[in-house]
């Protein structure tokens, strides 16, 4: 096993090892600041919209966004730029439909708002596994893609990147927990978008400056022609793209991470600002993308095909190196490398996203309110989040040290955003929506959903037989993406769940849900801690994570 | 803003007074779902044909989105995918508006209403008597 390669990229392990010291000093200033489960989980709810906003797009924006979709466009053209349209709409799904209602009605995860007025136990119990399936088939893509990465553009065996990623992942949510997760969200977006308009203003600059010949260039170099600026190349089978189309425009209004951020905002205000601020930096940051896409195909030309590797991932360095100078040059090998430490960068900002969000559903949803049915102590429950958050991580870091560079996570992704949408988008919908849905259609939606995604998946081409094959195991079932299926089913069955049974009046009625999460009326407070760490004076009194209305 | 301190005022020991089904019920509070349904209803339809037709056009008509738009390199599908950008970016600062100028007053209003119904059926119980507090919660967890 090698640790390090002959091609170690020293340069960008410099910078590497800058940002690192920057996250793990702010780790450390956050350490001794988190002191209460509010803090731990929701960064004391003290951040500002435009802060969220950030750490939002820090949050979603994943490597496979920034290299996958240059790496995408440059491969495929047109295709690559779908992906980021419905990435971007999306979040009006998120706007429109969940964010305030999860603010006000929310404590610390997506189960305390599906549970409110249900049966609490199996509800959360549901809300927990969907949680976890997202958060996992999420984290070990993004965990084996961070190896493949890291070793391409560093130098650094895969294990070692990924056990790399994984510890600097872990510390920051242990030590820090949302604080430190926060902040390293926004050092991310900041350092993404400046790398991204930077990169963008080099390639426009070598084509005059209009977009519009950039595509001409683009065309011009690749074998394609014409059709390198329709779709088709990538996405073949329209279906397909219709399915993958429902995934993500729904997925991500069900993304446990994502969600999440909602709970670190003072107010429903404060969380719709930070969407639009969120959609502003994505939005912005996509339409880039496709010039480094197109800049890539333009500049690099077809030549580069092999060393971009599979799924193009190197097109967006190998771009930066070549308007930097070229390979060989300090220009170019300086650009190589900070566009290096920002895919670094923006893998742990993810990762922490997940675990943070994974171990949630652990602590505070399985342990302190199913387990422990909330008797325990705030201050056990921060403990069983930091062990969970050790114990998800190194279970990801093992999976993807054990299978591999070679493990197949194209699907996972997709899989993670399918189970999102159609398993806790209907379910979160409809808790907060209509009157009637009670605890046996929520459990049933759920797991309608996560496993009718998954087994949709395993039975496509793409997984069985396998990718290089003609055709799925079943001749009549050929979809990549099973949204099309599978979120039908995951609101099917929340209806079905409903409709079929009877319920024992919970504790709460939907009339409370209903006015809280419109009104903000008995919204969760926070403590006082602000991303800058200190504490307001008049919100000192409040003592941390109460609740204005009593959890029963 | 105004609304969580609202929320955050009473302290633990006032909240739980509030009738949850009655202020449900407030005209305050359907006045707030009815504007902001006739925002976000027509909006959420809206943004999903829009998204959806844009999908399936890339999907069934591939030749279409490839065409020449204004000019040679440009194409209706590049077009039509930026205006999705700004379909998000538009709705996204309407409903901001929409909700800083007429939903969060709604709110506010809806939940004083609701805050105000409390502190007075407290004070009603407080005069008669403890046994009212049970028949109270029965009354809030019925189902409609």
């Amino acid at each position: 096993m090698t640790y390090f390669a002959a091609d170690v990229n020293e340069l960008a392990l410099g910078i590497f090892a800058i940002v690192v010291a920057i996250t793990l000093g702010i780790t450390y200033w956050a350490s001794k600041r988190v002191t209460t489960a509010t803090d731990f989980w929701a960064a004391g709810r003290g951040l500002t919209g435009v802060q969220n906003g950030f750490a939002i797009a820090g949050d979603y924006m994943s490597a496979a966004s920034f290299l996958g979709i240059a790496g995408l466009i440059f491969l495929f053209g047109f295709d690559g730029f779908l992906y980021s349209v419905g990435f971007l709409v999306a979040f009006l799904t998120v706007l429109f439909l969940l964010g305030e209602r999860m603010r006000n009605s929310g404590k610390y995860t997506i189960a305390d708002v599906l549970s409110f007025r249900m049966n609490e136990r199996p509800a959360r119990a549901a809300a927990a596994l969907g949680t976890l399936a997202v958060a996992g088939f999420y984290l070990i893509a993004q965990m084996v893609g961070a190896g493949v990465l890291i070793n391409a553009l560093v130098g650094i065996g895969f294990e070692l990147a990924v056990v790399i990623t994984g510890a600097f992942m872990i510390i920051y949510i242990v030590a820090g927990g949302m604080l430190a997760t926060s902040w390293v969200q926004i050092i991310k977006a900041v350092l993404l978008m400046t790398a991204t308009t930077v990169l963008t203003l080099f390639v426009l600059g070598k084509v005059g400056w209009n977009p519009v010949d950039l595509f001409r260039e683009a065309r011009a170099q690749s074998p394609e022609g014409e059709a390198y600026l329709k779709p088709g190349l990538f996405l073949s089978s329209p279906i397909d793209t219709v399915s993958l189309g429902i995934a993500l425009v729904l997925g991500t209004a069900g993304l446990p991470h994502i969600l999440m951020r909602f709970f670190t905002v003072p107010d429903a205000k404060a969380a719709r600002s930070s969407v639009m601020w969120a959609v502003v930096l994505i939005g912005a940051f996509y339409v880039m993308t496709t010039a480094l896409g197109f800049g890539a195909r333009a500049i690099l030309g077809e030549g580069a095909t092999e060393a971009v590797g599979t799924g193009g991932n190197l097109a967006a360095p190998l771009l930066a190196e070549e308007v930097g100078g070229g390979a060989g040059t300090v220009g170019g090998d300086l650009f190589l490398a900070i566009i290096a430490a920002v895919a670094f960068a923006t893998i742990l900002a993810v990762v922490a996203g997940l675990v943070i969000s994974a171990s949630g559903a652990v602590a505070h949803d399985v342990w302190s309110n199913i387990v422990r049915k909330g008797e325990d102590s705030e201050n056990e429950e921060v403990w069983v989040a930091k062990i969970a958050a050790v114990s998800i991580g190194a279970v990801a870091i093992g999976i993807a040290v054990i299978g591999g560079a070679g493990l197949n996570v194209s699907f996972m992704v997709g899989l993670a955003f399918a189970v999102a949408a159609s398993a806790i988008f209907p379910a979160l919908l409809l808790a907060l929506t209509w009157r009637r849905f009670n605890t046996s259609g929520a459990v049933t939606g759920v797991l309608l959903g996560v496993f009718s995604s998954i087994a949709l998946v395993i039975i496509s081409p793409t997984v069985w037989p396998g990718p290089d094959s003609e055709g799925g195991m079943l001749s009549f079932y050929d979809l990549a993406n099973p949204g099309i299926i599978s979120v039908p089913l995951g609101f099917i069955g929340c209806w079905l769940g409903t409709v079929l049974t009877r319920e024992e009046i919970a504790e709460r009625s939907f009339d409370e849900l209903y006015v809280r999460s419109e009104t903000g009326l008995g919204a969760e407070v926070g403590t006082g801690l602000t991303l800058t760490g200190r504490r307001a004076g008049d919100r000192e009194a409040v003592p941390a994570g109460t609740t204005t209305l009593p959890h029963p | 803003m105004a609304t969580t301190e609202i929320g955050t005022g009473g302290g633990p020991d006032r909240q739980p007074e509030i009738d949850w089904v009655a202020a449900e019920r407030s005209p305050e509070f359907r006045e707030l779902i009815k504007r902001k349904r006739s925002f976000v209803v027509p909006a959420t339809i809206f943004f999903l044909s829009w998204y959806f037709g844009f999908i399936i056009l890339a999907g069934y008509a591939p030749d279409f989105m490839g065409e020449e738009f204004i000019t040679d390199g440009m194409t209706v599908g590049y077009a039509l995918a930026l205006t999705q950008f700004v379909m998000v970016w538009g709705l996204g600062w309407w409903y901001l508006r929409k909700a800083d100028r007429v939903f969060d007053p709604l709110a506010e209003r809806a939940a004083e209403v609701a805050l105000q119904a409390g502190a007075e059926g407290r004070a009603r119980r407080f005069e008669r008597g403890p046994t009212d507090e049970s028949v109270r919660t029965d009354e809030e967890a019925r189902p409609r």
